[in-house]
């Protein structure tokens, strides 16, 4: 009896030292030696979205591999660690973990997803990791997150921009629009932006039909929205759903305009439905594949150098990922030889009319606010070049009450 | 001559501890896992975190389908109920994790009680069917049910805290996961050695023999759906404060069969079972992708091939191994090795 209560003693007393004791110690200058830059990449590789991940991560892998063939940062080569989430947010987490606690990268240059990032906040914050997510919410940066630079106009400003463009560039009257979204963080925001943008402009959604990521027909909400006689579809999806829609719209001989944010557009879309496409209109916060400024040009050379065919991979996602290496870069730079997460952050914020050669509208960075451009451009099928053209500037939502 | 080890009484049979040793490894086991924090790296303290959570949750579904031979495949919409009531009740209501915890079992073990009753009849495949179509509908409710669960958005769980004193962090929720654990573990190793656990064994060799010796099917069932459930629904709970996020893509079908091929590579009908399936299938990502690293580096047709569904083919392949080869599950290994190294010099 003597010797059970001695080792439940011992027990408790242990859990007990150890809960005041317990916390993490990390060792100075995180990720950092003197040949080497450790930053870690959260990024989809397989499962259902892993063409979107892909060339994210290849472009990434290419800028910071460019960067070291060309001597390195300060004398340091950076070390890309790039892990797989399969878009899910429990995978993202471990991955986070994994990168911070044993990998102990400088920084994670992006976090996953939009759900996934949002996860991760708290922990960001907490373990100090500037980076810059492909999550465009405005929540990213408003209230003020310390460790994260959003680079894309979000995805309230595309869809804001979408009717724009319908309001007063096609000079609509009485346009009949329906919403086409994916369930997700960034479709439902989608949905939002254009409820309210529709009630600013006072004109009513005719439908808003949810057309989910693994969708292999859309025959559902084409004869739906046919039926409505819309006449704009405004969709917050990615490039698969929307080659399924179009191509479904075409079998029932349906040519409504499509407006598409920039996970959908790419030349991909061109490519895959040919005469389908038509119609079809994309938003985008990067350059076009085939733009002359120098940023793009270097994009494009640094596929051709690592043999990544235009053709078979998702150009518009690797021009970002590039962008957003390049971002990263310059910030290296500017944190000079004392790196740490810290003085890579201050560096950051150090960032005027930074555009990585015309790849990206200008973006300005402060101590006190992270906000992106919100700027982007509208591109056009081309259907002979099979090609996005670009069909506007630069240019962002009309300031409206 | 009499064995250290011979039972004289069916009282001897059934006791946990059947030797001193027993007793005092277990006890310098868990005071070494409790210092685990002081020594462990915060990614080994995570592991153990998530090892910790899988063990809570196969011990239930080892109730269920090792010991009471009830197939679930819906384990993971008991997880799903006892997270999001956790995170609901910590994140509205601000209720301490001593109280959310719980109400994420007891709220699971209802709903166990309720998918209990019309499951009484289906055995095999319709049973499956049934539980996984109810993983399915609760899957749809906590995407669709926004106002409650805040759907796709996901929804923010606050870090547990004690009279003010935060056991966020992966070092002190370890402890709170690892008292869970031990209590759970202990009280499951208990209920299966009383009558309920006799019980759930008859009704798993021969329900209608069960039912003629007087054991009463519908209570006996309906139980060990809801003891079942109620542990998915506390390791929904430790999983909701783990994490810090909820959604609805956490509570998947795969998340169902990764707890099936827990208890099938642990050992069915076992509780020890379940925690060595847990810890293994656990590790195992992490395992695959070190000797696939390793490899990579002698044997350049493997450099760069490893992806992330080499470990959902690992966790199919596994389950068919173990089937075929050691239905018993590394519980029946581990049992082997102990009875050599007891039986040594001799070889029965």
């Amino acid at each position: 009896m003597k010797n059970w209560r001695i080792r439940v003693c011992i027990l408790v007393s242990a859990l007990l030292v150890g809960i005041c004791l317990g916390g993490p110690a990390f060792p100075e200058g995180r990720g950092v030696t003197k040949d080497t830059i450790k930053m870690g990449m959260i990024m989809v590789k397989t499962g259902p979205v892993a063409a979107l991940g892909l060339p994210w991560g290849w472009a990434t892998q290419d800028v910071f591999n460019d960067v070291n063939e060309k001597g390195g940062i300060e004398g340091r080569k950076i070390e890309l660690i790039w892990e797989d989430d399969q878009f899910k947010t429990p995978s993202a987490i471990a991955a986070f973990k994994k990168l911070i606690f044993r990998d102990q990268v400088l920084t994670i240059t992006t976090c996953g997803g939009t759900p996934q990032t949002i996860a991760l906040l708290g922990m960001i914050n907490e373990h100090k990791v500037p980076n810059i997510p492909n999550a465009l919410a405005d929540e990213m940066y408003n209230p003020y997150q310390p460790y994260v630079f959003l680079l894309g106009a979000t995805y309230e400003a595309q869809v804001e921009l979408m009717f724009d463009y319908i309001m007063n560039d096609l000079k609509a009257q009485n346009p009949r629009i329906g919403v086409v979204y994916a369930e997700t963080e960034f479709g439902k925001k989608g949905l939002e932006a254009a409820r309210k943008r529709a009630k600013q402009y006072g004109v009513n959604i005719a439908s808003e039909l949810v057309l989910n990521i693994g969708s292999v027909d859309a025959s559902s909400q084409v004869l739906a929205l046919k039926e409505a006689n819309v006449d704009y579809v405004v969709t917050c999806n990615l490039v698969p759903p929307i080659i399924t829609f179009l191509k479904t719209a075409e079998k029932y001989d349906y040519w409504p305009t499509v407006f598409g944010i920039n996970w959908s557009c790419d030349d991909t879309v061109v490519k895959a439905c040919g005469n389908a496409a038509k119609n079809f209109i994309g938003i985008n916060f990067v350059g076009g594949w085939e733009d002359d400024s120098p940023g793009m040009k270097q994009i494009r050379d640094l596929a051709k150098k690592n043999n990544r065919d235009p053709n078979k991979m998702l150009t518009s996602l690797y021009t970002a990922s590039g962008a957003t290496a390049m971002v990263f870069v310059e910030g290296l730079k500017r944190a000079g030889k004392d790196l740490t997460p810290e003085s890579l952050k201050k560096a950051l914020e150090t960032l005027s009319n930074f555009d990585a050669g015309g790849a990206l509208p200008a973006i300005n960075y402060t101590p006190t606010s992270h906000a992106p451009a919100n700027k982007a451009k509208l591109y056009k099928a081309d259907l002979d070049t099979k090609t996005m053209k670009a069909i506007t500037d630069w240019r962002e939502p009309a300031a409206m009450k | 001559m009499r064995s250290k080890t011979f039972r004289e009484s069916y009282q001897e049979d059934i006791r946990v501890f059947h030797t001193v040793w027993v007793k005092g490894w277990l006890c310098v086991f868990l005071v070494g896992l409790a210092t685990l924090p002081l020594w462990g790296d915060p990614y080994v303290v995570y592991m153990a975190n998530i090892a910790g959570i899988a063990i809570v949750g196969a011990i239930g579904l080892n109730i269920l389908t090792g010991f009471t031979g009830q197939i679930s495949l819906g384990h993971s919409a008991f997880l799903a109920i006892g997270a999001y009531t956790t995170a609901i009740l910590a994140s509205r209501f601000g209720a301490p994790f001593w109280v959310a915890i719980p109400a994420g079992g007891t709220v699971a073990a209802l709903f166990g009680i309720l998918l209990g009753f019309p499951c009484l009849r289906l055995k095999g495949l319709y049973l499956a069917m049934a539980t996984m179509s109810f993983g399915v509908v609760i899957e749809y409710v906590v995407t669709h049910w926004e106002s409650v669960t805040l759907g796709v958005r996901g929804i923010s769980v606050p870090a547990p805290s004690l009279f003010g004193y935060s056991l966020g962090g992966e070092y002190r929720l370890f402890y709170l996961i690892f008292l869970v654990v031990v209590l759970l573990a202990a009280a499951a190793k208990n209920i299966v050695r009383t009558r309920v656990g006799r019980a759930f064994v008859a009704i798993r060799d021969r329900d209608v023999a069960a039912g003629i010796m007087g054991v009463n099917l519908t209570r006996y069932k309906v139980m060990s759906f809801a003891i079942s459930s109620f542990y998915g629904g506390v390791a929904g709970g430790l999983y909701a404060y783990s994490t810090g996020y909820l959604h609805p893509e956490n509570f998947t079908l795969l998340l169902s069969i990764e707890y099936i091929a827990m208890i099938i590579v642990g050992g069915l009908g076992s509780i020890l079972g379940s925690i060595f399936g847990a810890i293994f299938l656990t590790i195992v990502p992490d395992l695959i992708k070190e000797v696939a690293t390793f490899a990579g580096h002698h044997l350049t047709f493997l450099e760069g091939r490893y992806n992330e569904e080499w470990n959902i083919a690992t966790f199919g392949l596994l389950i068919m191994l173990f089937l075929i080869f050691e239905p018993s599950g590394l519980n029946g290994i581990w049992s082997r090795i102990k009875n050599s190294f007891k039986n040594w010099p001799f070889t029965y």
